[in-house]
């Protein structure tokens, strides 16, 4: 099932004694190889997004009619109060985590990471975290809420250990994002190839490093809050106790600058996936490098900031509302430009149509409505009205879902083919965003239209007579067809892995140099690094492949000094030993 | 063209109150609530023409520009000044919902004074409770609630601290009267929200928040704690009963003589215990 990790590479070392070649399953847990560090960490998250479908389903389920009897709200919270750490920490940061940690490097010319070991550290950090948390299930998970405000959290009121699980679980996989994010950003800005400035680096990777600082920033804050509840929980603390003049309120500020981190994080890494996947499809630069760059700079700063605008309704001085207020409306200039910047990119273009293409595209579309919404809601009074509602949940998951599964799986479209040498099938993938994307709008109208009527997010039941049973039923079809859409998705890759089309190392002409490297690529990833002279570095290598097979012909007096013709990028992506695919690798650095 | 401009706006104009019904919050009974409707609405259009403009020039560019025999793509990327068209409307777009926002915000926040038909209940003694600012001619009605899992305790003024009318549940004020509610919880956090009534507020242990409202109608009112409090949250729920200032002093003193009965029960059945050793 696995690719080999070790490629023909050419340059033979030779030793007396070789090491004996371990297991495979040993290779591959204890490999510090980015590139098997990023697949385990693609696969975990994908396997979490199976349990969070699971979750969401049971959920929805219970909410298909009013006052279901179906799970006890007991059964419900602890499903509830878990859903939101595996859909966000479990899967949507582990997703873009390990995409930043295959293809990163690559995209950079590097030859490894930094810290290889604490890469794989980072790994089985966040896997145990993961494991802890549904561990609990063994005994009683949490039931404190998704994100375990205190008082509620506290032991006079969840006595059972599940919060502690809950804790712990959480800590240790953003214990392991915080190490990643280290490796990264050290990665990212001592091993670029020569010649990669940050104004050429590709914006997918310009991603990975304001995420691997939000990691840092945002998870080091939840860490802190987690640790505090934990001496709070078990050692006598009273840091979010009202009776010893704790304040419950600490805990909601460090937690929603966490969330608000996260989905910014989540933003930005769909905005790499987009900004790298539409010129690649569109056969054009994207329209504006810098300008995305820039946009993407600003949505990481100030989408952390945004953080009280979850808490319109809490005690606190009007004059920090009013700044969350104006950083949550000020975010529209850098998305609207982004937006901008990717339409622009697609006019004019010859926009091949492959899913990768067409789930970018539907990643935009997702993302607008939910930022749009997420607008809308960011005004004080509009938020004294929707937030904790089902409709404010239906905005954040519309960005959620968008970014993290629309543009995950534009991702793992995209890059699939360098992963494994296959492409993940282009049918079935349409099938699955065609059903992923006609049911989060269905269950977003439906959870909308419900919350504009006033019922709260986290409730295990709903009453009839409300005016809310058409849009929850609504809701649940719509959750139902998403989940079929994603479960469809996910056979298809694991099918594709193993008996996917074979394909060449480049099979979108595409320009960043990633694509420079063979399929899988070897564990030193290049051969040669080549000299990068423009945000475009392959078009260049293809282009002086180009002259230097001109220059063999015999050159007619008619035309001598016409300039060689544009690099025509293949219309439609062949099977293997198609192009120029054969020549790029391993050629000399390019001048 | 402009006989169908024109059906096209009768019709809007036929179904915009029954889309408006379905798309936006319960009807409003209360000044700061109808303050939260105008915003909402605001907000709810500017997002849904940003949503609609990016559809219309995303899908026009994916059905434009897709790839076709002998089309090959403009290589162009932005000039100097490709930014300065879209960055126009979005600064002014931004600017003015932040500008309208705060401007709501205060509106919402403004009490209103009591009216012809309301009860003049207290004498306003602060003109500042925690962001709320009231006019010295408001005579509030000032009621204590109390959030505990999983209903809403109410405290009416009048009477000993200590020995005040309150009821569980549901609350009963006085139609047209301006109602200053004071929140805190003794257990975890609640956050108190009837739609029709004006916004959310939190209901924080250890601390005090406040909103308020003036309902304008006679009528029973519904609503739902908001923040998720442990497995019976979704029997949180409150009614408010507005009626009218007669029937409000009328519920007071029917209240107060029940308590005073109820009181004198416990102390007869103390009593009657004490005297039988403590045998029922």
């Amino acid at each position: 099932m696995s690719p080999p990790p070790v490629a023909t590479a050419r340059p033979e070392v030779v030793t007396e004694e070789l090491p004996r070649r371990r297991q495979a399953w040993i290779e591959r847990a204890t490999s510090t190889d980015h590139k098997s560090v990023g697949t385990l960490y693609i696969g975990a998250a994908l396997a979490f997004l199976v349990a969070a479908v699971a979750q969401l389903v049971v959920m929805r389920t219970q909410l298909i009619v009013p006052e279901n009897t179906l799970t006890d709200p007991e059964i419900f919270n602890r499903i509830m109060s878990t859903f939101a750490v595996t859909g966000v920490v479990l899967f949507a940061i582990p997703l873009a985590l390990g995409l930043f940690a295959y293809i990163s490097p690559l995209q950079v010319g590097a030859r490894g990471v930094a810290f290889p070991r604490l890469n794989l550290l980072s790994f089985w950090l966040f896997v145990s975290g993961g494991f802890t948390i549904f561990g609990s299930y063994l005994w009683r998970p949490s039931e404190a809420g998704f994100a375990a405000f205190p008082p509620l959290s506290e032991p006079l009121y969840s006595n059972t250990h599940g919060v502690d699980a809950w804790i712990v679980g959480t800590a240790l996989a953003l214990l392991g994002f915080v190490c990643f994010g280290v490796n990264l950003v050290v990665t990212l800005r001592n091993m670029r190839a020569p010649g990669m400035a940050w104004r050429r680096v590709p914006l997918f990777t310009w991603g990975a490093n304001l995420c691997g600082y939000l990691v840092i920033v945002c998870g080091s804050v939840m860490l802190a809050a987690l640790t505090m509840l934990f001496i709070d929980r078990n050692f006598g603390g009273v840091f979010f106790d009202p009776g010893y003049a704790g304040a419950p309120i600490l805990y909601e500020h460090l937690a929603w600058f966490f969330f608000s981190g996260a989905f910014a994080f989540i933003v930005i890494f769909a905005a790499g996936v987009i900004s790298d996947v539409l010129p690649a499809f569109a056969r054009k630069p994207l329209f504006s490098h810098r300008a995305a760059m820039a946009c993407m700079l600003a949505i990481a700063i100030l989408g952390p900031l945004t953080w009280m605008r979850n808490m319109y309704t809490a005690p606190i001085p009007t004059a920090f509302l009013v700044g969350a207020m104006l950083f949550a409306i000020a975010l529209t200039i850098p998305i609207g430009l982004l937006i901008y910047n990717w339409i622009a990119t697609l006019w004019g273009g010859a926009l091949r149509t492959r899913a990768a293409a067409l789930y970018a595209i539907a990643a935009i579309s997702a993302m607008t409505v939910g930022l749009a919404g997420d607008l809308a809601w960011s005004l004080i009074p509009v938020g004294w009205q929707i937030e904790h509602t089902t409709a404010a949940q239906a905005a954040t998951t519309c960005v959620l879902v968008g970014g993290a599964v629309l543009g995950g799986f534009a991702a793992l479209h995209y890059w699939f083919p360098k992963i494994t040498g296959r492409l993940l099938g282009e049918g079935l993938g349409k099938a699955a965003l065609a059903a992923i994307l006609v049911g989060l709008y269905v269950f977003a109208a439906g959870s909308f239209l419900a919350g504009v009527k006033g019922q709260p997010t986290d409730v295990y039941k709903f009453f009839s007579g409300e005016g809310l049973d058409g849009p929850n039923l609504m809701a649940s079809i719509g959750a139902f067809v998403m989940a079929v859409g994603v479960l469809l998705q996910l056979g298809n890759a694991a099918h594709s892995w193993g008996k996917g089309v074979a394909v060449g190392h480049d099979p979108w002409a595409a320009a960043s140099l990633e694509w420079f490297a063979a399929s899988p690529p070897p564990i030193h990833n290049f051969d040669v690094v080549p000299d990068v002279r423009s945000a475009e570095p392959l078009y260049d290598i293809r282009r002086a492949i180009r002259d230097r097979t001109h220059s063999w012909r015999p050159q007619t007096p008619a035309r001598p000094e016409a300039p060689p013709p544009e690099p025509e990028p293949q219309q439609e992506p062949e099977p293997v030993g198609q192009g120029d695919s054969g020549d790029a690798q391993g050629g000399a650095p390019v001048a | 063209m402009l006989s169908l401009a024109l059906a096209a706006g009768a019709l809007a104009l036929v179904a915009a109150p029954a889309a408006a019904s379905v798309l936006g919050p319960r009807a409003a009974h209360s000044p700061n609530a109808d303050d939260i409707r105008t915003a909402y609405w605001v907000a709810i259009i500017v997002a849904a023409l940003l949503i609609v403009a990016v559809h219309v020039f995303l899908i026009g560019a994916l059905l434009r520009y897709r790839a076709r025999r002998g089309r090959s793509p403009q290589r162009f990327t932005a000039g100097a000044r490709a930014f300065v068209r879209p960055v126009v409307p979005l600064v002014a777009v931004v600017v003015g919902l932040f500008v309208f926002g705060i401007a709501m915000m205060s509106d919402t926040r403004d009490v209103q004074a009591t009216g012809p038909d309301g009860l003049n209940a207290d004498a306003a003694l602060l003109a500042q409770v925690n962001d709320l600012s009231i006019p010295p001619t408001a005579h509030p009605l000032n009621i204590n609630v109390i959030g505990q899992r999983w209903l809403w305790r109410f405290e009416y003024p009048g009477g000993r601290p200590g020995d005040r009318v309150f009821s569980y549940s549901e609350l009963t004020v006085p139609v047209d009267t301006t109602v200053l509610l004071h929140f805190t919880s003794t257990d975890v956090t609640h956050r108190w929200f009837i739609p029709a009534l004006g916004g959310q507020v939190d209901a924080v242990p250890g601390q005090d928040t406040t909103t308020w409202f003036r309902a304008d109608q006679v009528g029973t009112y519904h609503g739902q704690s908001m923040s998720f409090s442990g497995s019976g949250f979704a029997a949180m729920r409150g009614w408010v009963h507005v009626v009218t200032p007669q029937e409000y002093q009328q519920f007071i003193a029917r209240k107060r003589a029940g308590l005073a009965r109820a009181q004198k029960d416990v102390v007869k059945a103390l009593g009657e215990s004490s005297a039988t050793g403590g045998a029922p």
